[in-house]
């Protein structure tokens, strides 16, 4: 189904040489790269420079900026029409806090959407995109505020901390904007994907003293699983990786604590690791003989993937509604 | 709310040093363009060549080719979720058939896409995508398959007629799939639009049948003066006359309009796509006419389409509250 092109080299020459819409701008920054020898292996057939590149998104998408700018215009819309929604602070810092666009249907179920932005950026505000489809099939939905990685001096602990109390919070108070702590649900995109994934092996039991199946249900999409291929990257620039943090926040290497089904979606024209985080996720779940999907989206990228969520008949929306057994409308 | 941008020959110049991703192979005619010198004005504040490439959509949609590709794919899916269409003929060539995707409710509206492809290409089943939320939402979604400009020796009449035959034939058959006469609309894109554009400035009393046989339609990223599109290097494959411009003018026979209309463009369309929609939307409105204009920030030609295949998107939304069958909870 992914469409492959013979060399990877030659799939990024093409990408890099490519200027979209109004991505251009954005791309502008990065010229045509010319072939070149490649360098000493450092994970699985790349050198460093591939690494890197299949951990930056604008390599292998570059109408990033246009389509996030696209959802922020779109949040904007949804926001006019369904209100502004209620916010609630889950912590006590000012970035603590988290939006709740409610359905009108009583006792509904709960989605809780975790935003990426490689860790370091992102707001709630700018992810309502989707909020008329939980709304509207009767759901409540959630879209967490947390720190990002640069206020954290580089920690991805504090951030994981912060959706995991997030997520604790709404099982304890779902009552208070007329959701059923006991239909929570997860899902997230990119490095949301990953604290989504995060989320779905944490001991909830241990560290919070809730059961282990607080959250029935996560969709994980275009995200990370194991880091110690993103800790060989150039994102160890920003991220301060440590063995704990690498070991602790690697979702695959703790599937003992994973209490739901996990559905699992990437786009064909994401970056290689990407689509391998993703495929070799799904192998791990399905191999500890627990419930998982893999939903695959011929030619999207990264970013396109995202924006499906707002789409119920699209394979990410519909991954969504359909683990918590809702009909789109 | 439009987003402008100041110098359209900035933007195209950006533009045009452009190739989106799978489109990269297809545009190589649209070569890196270098500052050029203007020549003579043949349309507005266009030389040839900025009119040539104001009605080349790959110059301003990069991303043609992947947009396709994912809308086939998207398409196949679509069928298996709700199923093959029944596939009939309303007249007597192989090509003059449509595809009626059914929903389960009785005496349901009926919504008839009219695709584009520059008059040139394209096939009813590869619009499957449209029809999940239509149907979901209660209404027959009827895909129309109809002759090309090619295989028409370069006319545009027979596509508008079998068009507008095709039309006529669902008026008179719509109660044969359970569709109700009384509440036939059309939504169409580019080309398409242009001929949904002639269908709805049609005297459908030749034909015996009522001036507002289409109780809505919702025309996007179309044409509806051709002069332009004449002095364009269209001309190449479609042999306008003079009796066809302006006989398929739409914007000239706003008389004979008896239905709403919804009008709509990207924001990141050719000057010429924005243009023309603009101004055909100020024509119907000086005839006092029902006519709304939507603006999709940050769309493109060919992402423009995309969001009616989404209930909460752009044109499904509007298609959607047209036909009074809105997605509201």
């Amino acid at each position: 189904m992914p469409s492959r092109r013979n060399g990877l080299l030659t799939r990024r020459a093409l990408v890099a040489a490519t200027v979209l819409g109004a991505g251009g701008s954005a791309l502008a920054q990065r010229p045509p790269q010319p072939p070149r020898v490649k360098g000493p292996l450092v994970w699985l057939d790349m050198d460093q420079q591939d690494l890197d590149d299949a951990y930056d998104q604008l390599v292998y998408a570059p109408n990033r900026d246009y389509i996030l700018k696209r959802c922020a215009r779109n949040s904007e819309l949804a926001r006019e029409r369904l209100g502004a929604p209620k916010r609630f602070a889950y912590g006590a810092t000012p970035i603590e806090a988290l939006d709740v666009f409610t359905t009108k249907v009583a006792n509904a179920p709960v989605s809780v959407f975790v935003h990426g932005g490689a860790w370091r950026t992102g707001l709630a505000i700018n992810y309502a995109y989707a909020a008329e489809m939980f709304v509207n099939a009767g759901a409540h939905h959630v879209v967490l505020d947390f720190n990002n990685v640069l206020e954290t001096g580089g920690d991805l602990m504090v951030m994981a901390d912060q959706v995991r109390r997030a997520v604790a919070w709404v099982y304890r108070n779902a009552k208070s904007f007329g959701g059923d702590g006991e239909r929570l649900y997860v899902c997230g995109h990119s490095s949301g994907g990953h604290l989504a994934g995060v989320l779905l092996t944490t001991d909830w039991k241990k560290e919070f003293g809730l059961p282990p199946t607080v959250i029935k249900g996560g969709v994980c999409g275009s995200g990370m699983y194991d880091l110690k291929p993103v800790r060989l990257s150039k994102r160890s620039s920003y991220v301060k990786f440590t063995d704990a943090m690498e070991d602790k926040l690697s979702p695959q290497r703790h599937l003992d604590l994973l209490a739901a089904p996990v559905a699992l979606v990437h786009g064909t024209l994401e970056t290689p690791e990407f689509q391998r985080q993703s495929r070799d996720f799904a192998a791990a779940v399905k191999a500890a003989g627990k419930p998982v999907t893999l939903a695959v989206m011929e030619s999207y990228n990264h970013f396109e993937v995202m924006e499906q969520l707002g789409n119920p008949y699209s394979l990410f929306g519909r991954a969504v509604l359909e683990q918590m057994r809702l009909a789109p409308r | 709310m439009t987003m402008q941008y100041d110098d359209n020959t900035t933007r195209r110049a950006v533009l045009a040093a452009a190739a989106g991703g799978a489109a990269v192979a297809a545009s190589a005619p649209a070569r890196a363009q270098q500052p050029r010198a203007q020549g003579p004005l043949v349309w507005l504040d266009m030389d040839q060549q900025a009119l040539d490439d104001a009605y080349d959509q790959i110059v301003y949609a990069p991303n043609r080719e992947q947009v396709a590709k994912r809308r086939i794919a998207n398409s196949e899916r679509a069928r298996a979720a709700i199923g093959a269409p029944e596939r009939v003929a309303y007249g007597a060539t192989e090509i003059e058939k449509l595809d009626i995707y059914r929903t389960r409710q009785a005496n349901a509206p009926v919504n008839i896409f009219v695709h584009g492809g520059a008059w040139r290409a394209n096939r009813a089943a590869d619009y499957a995508c449209l029809a999940e939320p239509f149907v979901r939402s209660g209404a027959h979604f009827v895909i129309l398959d109809f002759t090309n400009v090619d295989d028409a020796g370069g006319s545009l009449f027979p596509m508008v007629e079998q068009v507008r035959r095709a039309v006529g034939w669902v008026y008179k058959n719509a109660e044969s799939f359970g569709g109700d006469p009384a509440r036939l609309y059309l939504s169409s894109h580019s080309s398409g639009s242009h001929i949904g554009g002639c269908v709805v400035t049609h005297d459908w009393r030749k034909e015996g049948l009522p001036v507002d046989i289409l109780k809505g339609a919702t025309l996007g990223s179309g044409m509806y003066d051709l002069k332009p599109v004449r002095l364009s290097k269209r001309s190449k494959y479609v042999k306008f006359t003079d009796a066809m411009e302006e006989a398929l003018s739409a914007q000239r026979h706003i008389d004979k309009l008896n239905t709403p209309l919804i009008l709509a463009h990207g924001t990141y369309e050719t000057p010429e796509f924005q243009r023309q929609t603009r101004d055909f939307y100020a024509a119907v409105k000086a005839a006092g006419k029902p006519v709304e204009l939507i603006i999709g920030e940050g769309y493109n030609h060919f992402e423009m389409l995309e969001t009616l295949a989404n209930p909460y998107g752009l044109l499904g939304r509007a298609v959607l509250a047209q036909m009074r069958l809105g997605t509201a909870a």
